[in-house]
């Protein structure tokens, strides 16, 4: 087999879904509507944890602000009868991502954690995984951004601040993960418990509408509530796959 | 006949003026860099010889490092720690002197940075560190090279071939070639190290 041969071969293997026959972890999560109330807790707690940028002005008002996750706001009904629905969306982690077989560079693929990774220092910008993704969670550094004094101190050191030019997206908090699986592997033990791990927008949630687990435990707290009947997932029909399943909000018929 | 050399040289004074004129630049390129850059063995505030106290004393690296255990950054001792030897220790030298200086006026020492990684690099010293990599024959000198032989600290990686390199910052190949040889589980993907 020729080195060409070789190399076309692993590529179309590793761009298959289903790469892995088993995913190690398999992190998920779970929004209940019900209980979301939009108030952008987890929007800020996302900024503050993962050194997202406040754009400004300028920038937000030509449609480039940076938010991993954001609510979105929709009626339903007619004036008068309308009702109000809040959802937060975020990178849907799919297991069948549309944007990881668009990258050329590979800045983006699956691990083996189920999660769709974005790798800063590999990406070269093109921004054709933000055109793929249906969900329109990716954003793109259009410019370098400044954290004027004293803020750049509360920049979290774990997580890289982002340049111009780089595409970046919601990573589950993958700093929390690797966190997690330190202590684990300092208490001896291989796995991670259920709950030791929460993202950023999850810890903070104060209505608990948000929740993170392994979704490969049948225990988890995650799996129960994705058990839900009312369990639903965001474009669904397009087979993406997504980890993150929404429950849907339901009205009493008065 | 009278010859004379003039003509000749007068013909090479372009080519004189170009070549001074890049030899300068090369000057003041250098100092440019020697003076701004640190390089790969900056000049520290405190002679510290790791010769002296790793090789000739033997102190083990974590007596004084005492975060590379527990932590991801190996971490540099605090001023009381040196003063808790040298109270008592070598107190007449001129650097030692230096050092109860900083202690005295309650300044910390302001060390400079060898060995670093870029911002979007992980790495761990405490993994690294951790029985399992004791168990697999790693110290700290298999990244940091001879630490025990240097007077001034001098960047140091280690090749592919198990050899030191001198000069040369940390690759990612390195990195690889290691967690490959080791087996490290989930050792090449991406967000091991990436963040």
């Amino acid at each position: 087999m020729s080195l060409l041969d070789r190399f076309t071969d692993g590529w179309r293997k590793y761009r298959k879904p289903g790469y892995y026959e088993e995913f190690d972890y398999h992190w998920a999560m779970t929004i209940d509507l019900d209980k979301c109330t939009g108030c952008e807790a987890c929007v800020t707690a996302c900024q503050a944890e993962n050194n997202l940028p406040i754009v400004g002005e300028k920038a937000f008002a030509e449609g480039r602000e940076m938010k991993w996750i954001r609510i979105e706001r929709y009626w339903e009904g007619e004036y008068p009868d309308v009702k109000l629905r809040f959802i937060p969306m975020l990178c849907q982690q799919c297991d069948s991502a549309p944007c990881e077989t668009v990258c050329p560079v590979s800045a983006t693929y699956h691990n083996q954690d189920g999660l769709n990774t974005q790798i800063y220092n590999r990406c070269i910008g093109t921004r054709s995984c933000a055109v793929y993704c249906p969900y329109e969670v990716r954003y793109f550094n259009w410019n370098d951004h400044q954290w004027d004094a004293p803020l750049e101190q509360q920049l979290n050191p774990d997580v890289t601040v982002r340049e111009k030019g780089v595409m970046e997206k919601c990573t589950f908090c993958i700093q929390r993960i690797r966190q997690a699986k330190d202590h684990a592997k300092d208490d001896g033990r291989r796995r991670v418990r259920d709950g030791e791990v929460q993202p950023a927008c999850v810890q903070t949630c104060p209505a608990n509408a948000l929740v993170f687990g392994d979704r490969k435990d049948p225990n988890s707290q995650v799996s129960r509530s994705m058990n839900d009947p009312r369990a639903y997932r965001v474009l669904e029909e397009l087979n993406t796959d997504p980890s993150v399943v929404y429950l849907k909000k339901v009205d009493a018929k008065g | 006949m009278n010859v004379s050399i003039v003509p000749g040289l007068r013909a090479l004074r372009p080519a004189a003026l170009v070549g001074g004129t890049l030899f300068l630049g090369l000057l003041v390129g250098y100092w440019a860099n020697a003076t701004w850059y640190p390089g790969t063995s900056p000049e520290q505030p405190i002679e510290f010889s790791h010769r002296i106290h790793a090789g000739e004393n033997e102190i083990p690296c974590m007596y004084c490092h005492t975060q590379a255990r527990r932590s991801i950054s190996a971490g540099v001792p605090s001023v009381s720690k040196c003063v808790g030897c040298h109270k008592e220790i070598a107190t007449e030298r001129p650097q030692i002197r230096k050092l109860m200086s900083y202690w005295q006026n309650e300044e910390p020492i302001p060390w400079i940075k060898v060995h670093d990684l870029p911002d979007f690099v992980h790495f761990t010293h405490k993994r690294h560190v951790s029985a399992y990599a004791r168990a697999a024959g790693i110290e700290c000198q298999t990244c940091h090279g001879p630490v025990e032989t240097m007077d001034r600290i001098r960047v140091t990686s280690r090749a592919i071939d198990g050899s030191f390199q001198l000069d040369t910052p940390w690759e990612m190949g390195l990195c690889l070639n290691c967690h490959r040889q080791h087996q490290v589980e989930h050792g090449t993907d991406c967000w091991t190290c990436h963040k």
